[in-house]
């Protein structure tokens, strides 16, 4: 597998994102130092680090919840630094939320249904009878994808908490999606429900890459094939799965010593 | 609610589906009502209640499904009926213009749907309870305005003596055919809302409601939303309007005046807020008491103009036990029979709750 | 919540129109006019009449509505029983009015009653249904219908007027120039007393909030409050405390507020909707949770509503609908109000 540098280096031809510099101050306070990143088509990458390490609010700006300080962003090729969030969403760009973020009087078929109009053409249909089978379709297949077929008819509020962040994944693959960003997904989850989500991960077309925030190193781990480790608003460290594991500098910042050491 | 699977069945059928079972039983008994019932309980209550029930109908459409409580569309009613007096003919001939029914009453329609989705338009941009404010402050506003202007809206006075054309040579204020009028307008009303609903606009819409930062995330436009609900409430109140005139056969400000404007709220409430009967449930309570409570206070040793205190006490009583009015008492109610059912069922083992 | 000087800064072309403005107005209120202006604009004493009780009237309003805004800026609770407040405070300081004989003395016992009977309804029954906005609205309204019927019962449909104490009585005279005799001598304008006094005891009061609210530590609460609940309940403080004493204040403020406009006005039904009202244009006007907000959307609806009654009487309905129609189509906050 090529180093760190020579993809580096490759930035431009097959990367679905790539950051160069970037930097994100609150204040005086620098949430994101120089970050420079690049993650290939396709590639499934998990960025990790302690709470306060800037995970989030990388996410926040790839995102476009806010622009970065300085620095920019590539999206395909596509220099999207200025762009509101919801170009880079009709660009492939998708995002899950820490804290669910679901339609929560609605059934579960009817919020990945509006996922599925959301981001599809001519979407304020407004008044028109839902014979669109083709959206629905979609839907469907969607929610088995995410193993909620038996309860895709239930409300969202009725759902248990594991139930509820596969939907939010649900909500992520609507659409044509060509870069994933999953927030925590596994926040909350028991050890079943966590090999399921596992499972969802590892079975996404591989056409679509993803990076996912996570503390558990479990999960994560798993489900990727190379990490990013963050620390104080920089990359620290970047390398395969089995490299960041038994790496001494790793093993004493986040694991302390033990492996496995994400909270439940 | 059942969902909906792509068939090849006619949308209407589906659209019958999804209203709930009582609701026939309901709708039955109203058809036949005329052969029963005398002719005040037809226009006063009966046909009183539907016209209530679209106007708070069209209040639970904004706060049912868009989250957003407004206290414009008692406003919106009686511009469409203002309207309707001005355009038509009645008993100011100096300001009404006398146009026949097929233009004025379209107008009305349009112009008070209008007027429903600037204000809608004005309040959406604000933080949700916002709205009941700005609302409120503009139906104060029109109530002020109807009541000083007398170019246009003949001021104190209003305009009497409005009343339905005479088509197919039928008398519309008689109590028989107004009760089916305005029983078949609220019909109307009460399935063009179940069907909104499950449109793609009608989820996008509680989408709104549930999540508005996540609907932007997911492309929708959030505020174009909201103000189209607006219009869509707003001509529900628009017809509901033109009705009240023609009942009352007057229109003064005092019908949008701001004791009425919060009736509206009142009635949406007490019936509740979590499907389309709810305002119909609300307004019938309403038209009861409105005219029976005289006399029930006076059974009960009170002084019969103490009717507004009784309102008040029962308001915040359903507001402090049953916050989502009778139709939450009903649901209750249903899954607590629907639990001991279960319970009573020979060889259950499942758990008990 | 920008300081004047950095908005100033920040829109200098907006500064420019309002010095401009303010200067006119000035003028106009100061110096004798020409001949040719007072047939263009009609006498100056009418002027004046307007525009000090426009100020005037503007600050009865902002007694009102400082409570409403406070409650409603930190609380989110829209209480739409506020105006009954009002006129439950007018109607028992009427009585004590009547009964002692000291219309000072009113206040401060208003203030308590009221103020109390707010505490009890924060403690009891708001306090109880945190969180649920729509439910305490719904709640205020219930509540607003209740009194309005009690008060109606035991204190008819007639008009009360408070009778202001002898001290307060009769004109007074100003130093405004309202015009200049044949002889080249200048008449000043004279005006009720009572309301004078009224509009400077306005100014303390309002001063005073302010002093509270920006150099004390509740006032800081309060602000930080209204700013992001979250952090103020996140601080550890009881903010159920907080809670409390504005309601309270604002409560007691309404009541004390009925008694200023019993004096100047009078009281009877229907008073209570329209000062609840004018509460309600007042905060989206000025934006909510600011009493800086308060008092300037206060005095704009007052000089809005008189000289509209003074100039054009049909339609000064109209004039303050399209103020308010303005601010919530330009500035949806309103004036002094934070962007959320």
């Amino acid at each position: 597998m090529p180093s760190v540098a020579e993809r580096l280096s490759a930035a431009g031809t097959a990367n679905a994102l790539h950051l160069r510099g970037v930097t994100r101050m609150f204040g005086a306070l620098a949430a994101l130092t120089d970050v420079t990143l690049s993650v290939r088509s396709g590639e499934r990458r998990a960025v990790l680090g302690s709470n306060g390490a800037g995970k989030t609010t990388l996410f926040n700006c790839i995102t476009g919840d806010f622009p970065p300080s300085s620095g920019t962003i590539r999206f395909f090729g596509e220099d999207v630094t200025g762009f509101p969030p919801h170009e880079r969403i009709r660009r492939g760009l998708r995002r899950t939320y820490q804290i669910s973020a679901l339609f929560t009087g609605l059934s579960v078929i009817d919020n990945v249904y509006l996922a599925c109009r959301g981001v599809s053409r001519g979407r304020f249909s407004m008044l028109r009878p839902r014979g669109d089978d083709g959206l629905m379709q979609s839907a469907l297949a969607l929610v088995e994808a995410v193993h909620l077929t038996d309860v895709k008819d239930q409300r969202v509020s009725e759902l248990s908490h594991g139930q509820q962040r596969q939907l939010e994944v649900a909500l992520a693959l609507a659409g044509a999606p060509r870069f994933i960003l999953f927030d925590e997904p596994a926040a909350g989850l028991s050890p079943t429900e966590r090999q399921e989500l596992v499972e969802i991960l590892t079975s996404l077309p591989k056409h679509i890459g993803y990076i996912i925030i996570e503390h558990d190193m479990d999960v994560a781990l798993r489900v990727v094939e190379s990490v990013t480790m963050m620390h104080n608003g920089r990359i620290f460290k970047e390398g395969r799965p089995e490299e960041i594991e038994s790496d001494p500098e790793v093993q004493e910042l986040y694991l302390g010593g033990a492996h496995g050491g994400g909270h439940a | 609610m059942a969902h909906v699977l792509p068939t090849t069945a006619p949308q209407r059928l589906v659209v019958l589906e999804r209203i709930p079972t009582p609701v026939w039983g309901i709708a039955l008994l109203l058809l036949l009502m005329p052969a029963f019932a005398n002719n005040f309980v037809l226009f006063q209550i009966f046909g009183w209640s539907f016209i209530l029930g679209m106007i708070a109908l069209s209040l639970m459409v904004l706060a049912g499904y868009g989250g957003m409580v407004s206290l414009i569309q008692m406003t919106v009613a009686a511009l469409a009926g203002y309207v309707v007096a001005i355009l038509g003919t009645s008993g100011v001939p100096q300001i009404s213009l006398g146009w026949p029914w097929w233009l004025h009453i379209p107008l009305a329609i349009l112009i008070a749907t209008l007027f429903g989705t600037l204000v809608g338009a004005l309040a959406v941009r604000t933080e949700g309870i916002y709205t009941i404010m700005i609302t409120l402050a503009i139906a104060a506003a029109f109530f002020y305005f109807t009541r000083q202007n007398y170019v246009i809206f003949n001021g104190y006075t209003g305009f009497n003596n409005v009343i339905p054309p005479a088509l197919f040579g039928v008398d519309w204020r008689q109590p028989v055919p107004f009760y089916y009028l305005t029983l078949v307008c609220a019909a109307l009303s009460y399935v063009a809302v179940v069907w909104m609903a499950r449109t793609p606009f009608g989820l996008a819409l509680q989408g709104v409601r549930d999540n508005p930062r996540r609907m932007s995330a997911l492309g929708f436009s959030v505020t174009a939303h909201r103000i189209l609900a607006y219009s869509f409430a707003s001509a529900i109140a628009a017809v509901g309007g033109i009705l009240l005139v023609w009942q009352n056969a007057q229109v003064v400000p005092g019908t949008a005046g701001i004791p009425q404007v919060i009736d509206i709220l009142v009635i949406a409430v007490v019936g509740g807020l979590a499907h389309p009967i709810g305002p119909f449930i609300g307004a019938l309570i309403y038209a009861l008491l409105s005219v029976f409570a005289s006399d029930i206070l006076l059974a009960f040793g009170m002084a019969g103009e103490r009717f507004k205190l009784a309102v008040g006490l029962g308001f915040l009583a359903v507001v402090f036990f049953s916050p989502d009015g009778v139709l939450g008492l009903w649901q209750r109610l249903r899954a607590r029979m629907q639990r001991r059912e279960r319970d009573l069922r020979p060889g259950n083992g499942e758990a008990r709750p | 919540m920008g300081t004047l000087q950095n908005r100033g800064a920040r829109h200098p072309i907006w500064t420019f129109v309002v010095l401009v403005l303010i200067v006119g107005l000035a003028w106009l209120i100061f110096a004798p006019w020409p001949p040719g202006l007072e047939q263009a604009m009609g006498r100056k004493r009418v002027f004046l009449n307007a525009i000090l009780s426009g100020i005037t009237l503007g600050a009865l309003y902002f007694l009102v509505a400082s409570g409403f805004t406070l409650v409603f800026g930190l609380m989110r609770n829209v209480n739409l029983a506020h105006g009954s407040l009002y006129l439950l405070g007018g109607y028992v300081g009427y009585r004590l009015v009547e009964f002692t004989g000291y219309w000072l003395l009113a206040f401060p016992v208003v203030f308590i009653l009221i103020g109390a009977f707010g505490l009890l309804l924060q403690h009891q029954v708001f306090r109880r249904m945190e969180g649920e906005e729509l439910r305490q609205t719904l709640v205020t309204i219930g509540i607003s219908i209740v009194l309005a019927d009690l008060m109606l019962w035991y204190w008819g449909g007639q008009s009360y007027q408070v009778l202001s104490p002898d001290w307060l009585t009769g004109p007074m005279t100003l130093p405004l120039i309202s015009s200049i005799q044949a002889n080249g001598e200048a008449v000043y304008l004279s005006y009720p007393r009572v309301r004078i006094v009224i509009l400077m005891a306005a100014i303390v009061i309002g001063l005073a909030m302010w002093f509270v609210l920006n150099r004390s530590r509740l006032g800081m609460l309060i602000r930080a409050g209204v700013d992001d609940r979250d952090i103020l309940a996140a601080s550890g403080v009881r903010i159920q405390y907080v809670f409390l004493v504005v309601f309270a204040f604002g409560a007691g403020m309404a009541g004390m507020a009925g008694i200023v406009g019993g004096t100047f006005q009078s009281l009877s039904p229907g008073e209570d909707t329209r000062f609840l009202l004018a509460s309600l244009v007042v905060v989206i006007v000025g934006g909510m949770g600011s009493i800086s907000g308060a008092a300037l959307g206060a005095l704009i609806i007052g000089l809005a509503e008189q000289i509209g009654i003074v100039y054009a009487p049909t339609y000064s309905v109209v004039f303050t609908f399209l103020i308010m129609a303005a601010v919530l189509a330009f500035r949806p906050q309103g004036l002094l109000g934070a962007r959320h």
